[in-house]
């Protein structure tokens, strides 16, 4: 397994690799200004920002008595024949379904796109166990061949030109395909027919739990998550805790928002609604369904100043707005999630020492807030991320010992007067003798930015001059 | 749940009262590349044989939701020299499943503001999925308004262990963003909407 990109590299290290590459800045804008294009379309007769209050208050109440749902989840999944099974982290979720696959005899997987697949690194410890696993959703499928990682939520390579994909698809298709997306993807669908058809496990994430009914809700387009859990004899869901809604009626304000928010569909050509194992007298479906609910941190947020994050139903469209993401990609992120979203979670699942500059890779837009479908406010976790980092002693020793200098200079009107009346003479002066460039540590701050010339006669002390 | 009464302003996924439930059902179809008829029951057979002549079908799975109607298709399409299996017959062989070219099935519910056909575990998870082409007859009493009239009824719709929304063919836009109909699921789907209800 190679390196973990989050603790082996710094977020402008690995920007600065997106950057380089041409058709990331391009594709990634484009890809996401139709997302949202869409989005504001369906919604052109409808109120979007009602809707969302909705989905938020769903939400807000669900994460407020998660243990109620979850029970309630769990004791309806069982009564629909379907075995429940808890994870506190990525570790005992891996064992989890490794066990599973191991009890079944199974030797070969097929998944449905996970994100929490992915944020537990399931499939090299399958592989491990010498299970051969195979990813239906066609970007994943494309992911896995070049042994790279999704770039977004639910376009997972948005970053690959469609010369890239044909190359990998080529490789295993052992000719020269078309350069031609429908040949392409035609290709693709043959080939994962079989694994479909020989596959004695299919994995899933699960988009929804429905507590009341004891049902997963899987939301796809290509109709792979439905074929996962047709034909395998096993279906395991992969649902993080916090996903779980109270009952069915909630489908009805939370499909047409992750649907409109992530792709601008009405709907999504597949909603697949599991409520257990094939029963008697239907003709197909898995001999066996089980749920993994997995927490790793998730438990730990309940309560806390970051618990909105946990409103979360993974639509991707922040990182759609996302002026930072339009530009480095998901990858600039180091880890599952990118964007916004993946801003705030990675310092929360994997800590401060890890993932704390990332919430720094953000203009405070609010972009994010603005079109978010449950109204998390996340530049508000966003700040709130960057002050714990200041708390819990993360920050660079230069990061502190300006903010705590510039504390001290503002927490007293003759210190501010002084210093600002210094700190603006020393600007005119740096200016003048051309030295912008040449600040020392300010100096790459400075790169992308003007310093603007403060105004002779302070604002401050005009006002204490007419008053 | 969504208790406010004006709850269709909200949600692009209702109908406003004054929208005409089949009208908008066969349109929103048509949007995402479905094909659609509306009958009676006396044309029924003639024109699922059709279709799936227009399709070059030669091998054909019914599922059972399609009811007491079902015998009845099954024998003219035999007549038409198609081959004809019950989908549950043939659910348990991979290699006959693989080799179909369509499946007709019938449905629980139809959708209107989403253009959504629902069908149920009970008639089989896959059956619609595998064919190329997917004929689904709609008796017009089982258009429903909206997904929260749709989610209201499920409960009682008789699923099984699993109901699935089915709107228009699988679809990727994974290369490039280029719009790709027919991945995994089928390609065509035509829906036949049934002014009657599905009998011998």
């Amino acid at each position: 397994m190679s390196a973990d990109p989050l603790t082996s590299s710094t977020f402008a290290q690995r920007a600065r690799v997106q950057l380089a590459k041409p058709f990331v800045r391009q594709a990634v804008p484009r890809a996401t200004d139709n997302a949202v294009k869409d989005l504001h379309a369906r919604f052109a007769h409808h109120d979007y920002d009602g809707l969302r209050e909705l989905g938020r208050e769903i939400r807000s109440r669900t994460i407020a008595e998660l243990d109620v749902y979850l029970d309630r989840f769990a004791t309806a999944l069982t009564a629909n024949g379907v075995q429940v099974h808890w994870a506190a982290d990525a570790a005992e979720a891996r064992g989890h379904i490794q066990r599973i696959c191991r009890e079944a005899g199974a030797t070969r997987v097929v998944k449905v796109k996970s994100m929490a697949t992915e944020e537990i690194a399931l499939n090299p410890a399958l592989q491990a166990d010498g299970l051969e696993v195979t990813e239906t959703d066609l970007g994943e499928y494309v992911v896995q061949l070049d042994g790279d990682t999704p770039s977004h939520i639910i376009a997972p390579i948005i970053h690959k030109t469609r010369g890239e994909i044909r190359e990998s698809l080529s490789r295993v298709a052992g000719r020269e395909l078309a350069d031609d997306a429908s040949e392409l993807t035609g290709f693709a669908r043959e080939r994962l027919r079989d694994a479909f058809m020989d596959a004695d496990v299919g994995i899933s994430g699960a988009n929804f739990g429905v507590a009341e009914s004891g049902t997963v809700v899987l939301v796809t387009n290509e109709g792979n998550g439905r074929m996962c859990t047709s034909m395998p004899r096993v279906h395991i869901s992969l649902m993080g805790i916090e996903r779980v809604i109270p009952d069915l009626d909630d489908l009805a304000v939370m499909l047409p928002l992750i649907t409109g928010a992530g792709t601008g569909q009405l709907i999504t050509s597949y909603v697949s609604m599991l409520s257990g194992p094939r029963r008697e007298g239907e003709p197909d479906g898995p001999e066996s369904m089980h749920v993994v609910l997995l927490d790793n941190g998730r438990r730990a947020l309940l309560g806390t100043e970051f618990q909105d994050v946990l409103h979360c139903i993974r639509c991707g469209a922040c990182q759609n707005v996302c002026p930072v993401y339009r530009q480095v990609g998901g990858h600039a992120y180091g880890w599952v999630y990118g964007g916004p979203i993946g801003a705030v979670l990675t310092p929360l699942f994997r800590g401060q020492a890890a993932g704390g500059e990332l919430p720094h890779a953000s203009s405070l837009c609010g972009a994010c807030d603005d079109i978010c479908p449950v109204k998390i406010p996340l530049h508000d976790l966003l700040l709130r991320l960057r002050r714990q980092r200041e708390d819990v002693g993360e920050a660079p020793r230069g990061e502190r010992m300006a903010a705590n200098l510039w504390a001290w200079a503002w927490s007293s009107p003759w210190r501010y007067r002084v210093l600002t009346r210094v700190a603006g003479n020393g600007v005119r002066v740096i200016a003048a003798a051309g030295l912008v460039g040449r600040l020392g540590p300010l100096a790459r701050w400075s790169r992308g930015r003007t310093l603007p010339l403060p105004a002779r006669r302070p604002f401050s002390r005009r006002q204490d001059r007419d008053a | 749940m969504p208790d406010s009464s004006r709850f269709w302003e909200l949600a692009p996924t209702e109908l406003a009262p004054t929208d005409d439930p089949i009208g908008r059902f066969l349109a929103e179809i048509e949007t995402v590349s479905g094909t659609t008829v509306r009958l009676g029951p006396a044309e029924l057979v003639g024109e699922i044989t059709a279709q799936l002549a227009a399709a070059g079908a030669h091998r054909v799975a019914l599922t059972a939701d399609l009811g007491d109607a079902r015998a009845v298709l099954a024998q003219a399409l035999a007549e038409a020299g198609l081959h004809v299996s019950d989908y549950e017959q043939i659910a348990g062989d991979r290699d006959l499943v693989r080799t179909l070219d369509a499946t007709v099935t019938g449905c629980l519910a139809g959708v209107a503001a989403t253009g959504s056909i629902v069908t149920g575990g009970l008639a089989g998870r896959a059956g619609a999925l595998v064919a190329p082409t997917h004929v689904c007859v709609v008796e017009a009493r089982r258009v429903v308004d909206g997904l929260s009239t749709l989610m209201r009824l499920a409960p009682r719709l008789g699923a099984g262990s699993m109901m699935a929304l089915q709107t228009g063919p699988s679809r990727t836009a994974d290369i490039e963003k280029t719009l790709i109909i027919g991945v995994h699921g089928p390609k065509r789907v035509h829906v036949v909407l049934l002014d009657g209800v599905l009998a011998a």
